[in-house]
């Protein structure tokens, strides 16, 4: 069953964290006025990404300049003749068309650039169809990408305050890891000031009281922050705040007695 | 006579009133009015104060559900309602991703101050095009140790499984 929803409601950060997380394979369709997208993932990595429908031909190779006319012949012959279940990407590199280095530094470049070029959508419709595939002769990356990375470049491309004041309301929240944020880490590149930022995040201070400790301006933190969210690694809260202890807190949870709760149960079950 | 509070809250047309409605022994007590905002493009009639029901437990014990309103300036009465309650069950409409994010800063209002006992209840599911509940999961970014339940609101089997699953979190948590 195909998930459909608008970027502007679901953000594509979001979008692209759940297929990480949920190792999902299929095709996602975007749309926005006259522009379209295409992303292919394959077990929650990316293979390939589209803004132009001729991109999932197999002459991008050409124009791309990583095959010659006639290279791109004898790979779709051979992609021919081997019949199902390769691809033209197996086949280039299996006959050593191309080498894998440069193959994959340019379609990973050509796809990273198509998604981060999504994140200025203000809105636009998707539709994600799970176990679709890309068309076995068109230009997929040979080693699919982390989307963990496409999230933390396409947060810092992102330079309007409203998206990131959607999960940064104020700056006086506090900043903190997540319990096991250590898998998450692998493969992300931090840039100079992200290390300043992420540097201070001790869970206790604030975005504002960060932004002031690292000499950065505040929205310069937030953004910084956004990306980390996004990617997964921290987490925003409001700072604690003293409860009163008649007015519930984790000492009347404490109270309750299992007795109760049994009661309870039984009631429900027998209704 | 001991009471005992669970509250059931979620976003705009999350199915609030229906889950109470098909669970309480009384008739559902809510103040509803013809909404005047934003939320008239998806409901006619919503909740703008609360839902109440009620489930006697025993003579001496009885357990309240209340519904929270859903529209965000009514956000005050949350932590009204919130006070002393044994556990929350969060509502969402698993057919509208565009309260996911509504959804999110619910559960935040809730947990942030108190260690609450709280169930995801994916409600619609049978609706086409409903996202799972471990879809969900990913899309709310909870973590594995919260129960995302598919839920139906009307339906009274379907209700009856969240309020156990959420007693038995709260079971766990009790004392002898």
């Amino acid at each position: 069953m195909a998930l459909v929803g608008n970027i502007r409601d679901f953000g594509l950060s979001d979008f692209l964290y759940l297929v990480d997380r949920g190792d999902k394979t299929g095709g996602l369709y975007l749309s926005h006025g006259q522009e379209t997208a295409l992303l292919f993932f394959e077990r929650g990595k990316l293979v390939m990404a589209v803004r132009r429908p001729e991109d999932q031909q197999p002459d991008l190779l050409v124009r791309l300049g990583l095959l010659s006319e006639n290279q791109l012949a004898r790979a779709r012959a051979s992609l021919a003749a081997r019949g199902n279940g390769a691809t033209l990407t197996e086949v280039i590199l299996a006959e050593n068309l191309a080498p894998r280095e440069q193959l994959q530094g340019a379609l990973q470049s050509f796809s990273e650039e198509a998604v981060y070029s999504l994140f200025g959508w203000p809105e636009g419709e998707f539709r994600f169809e799970q176990n679709q595939r890309p068309d076995p002769a068109a230009p997929t990356i040979p080693s699919p990408i982390s989307v963990d990375h496409l999230i933390m470049e396409g947060s810092r491309r992102i330079d309007e305050m409203g998206r990131i004041k959607d999960r940064i309301p104020s700056t006086d929240l506090v900043v903190r890891f997540l319990d096991q944020p250590g898998v998450r880490i692998k493969g992300i590149k931090l840039s100079t000031e992200e290390w300043r930022v992420i540097a201070r995040i001790n869970g206790r201070d604030t975005l504002a009281e960060i932004a002031q400790k690292t000499n950065l301006k505040e929205f310069d933190v937030c953004r910084i922050v956004y990306g980390f969210l996004t990617a997964g690694l921290v987490e925003v809260v409001k700072k604690p705040v003293p409860m009163p202890l008649a007015r519930g807190g984790p000492a009347e949870m404490s109270r309750v007695k299992r007795s109760l709760v049994n009661r309870i149960i039984n009631r429900i079950k027998g209704m | 006579m001991q009471t005992v509070k669970m509250v059931i809250s979620g976003a705009v047309n999350a199915g609030k009133t229906e889950f109470i409605r098909s669970i309480s022994e009384i008739e559902v007590v809510s103040t509803e009015r013809r909404a005047t905002d934003d939320t008239r493009m998806i409901k006619k009639e919503t909740t703008v104060a609360m839902d109440f029901g009620r489930i006697a437990i025993g003579p001496d014990l009885v357990l309240h559900l209340f519904g929270t309103p859903g529209q965000k300036r009514f956000d005050f009465m949350w932590e009204i309602l919130s006070e002393g309650m044994l556990g929350l069950v969060i509502l969402v409409d698993s057919t509208r991703p565009e309260t996911f994010r509504e959804t999110n800063r619910i559960i935040d209002f809730f947990i942030s101050y108190r260690d609450t006992a709280y169930v995801i209840a994916a409600n619609k599911q049978d609706r086409p095009n409903a996202w799972s509940p471990e879809e969900l999961r990913l899309a709310l970014r909870q973590p594995p140790h919260i129960k995302v339940l598919p839920c139906v609101a009307s339906d009274r089997e379907s209700v009856k499984n969240v309020l156990l699953e959420l007693l038995y979190v709260i079971q766990e948590r009790s004392e002898e």
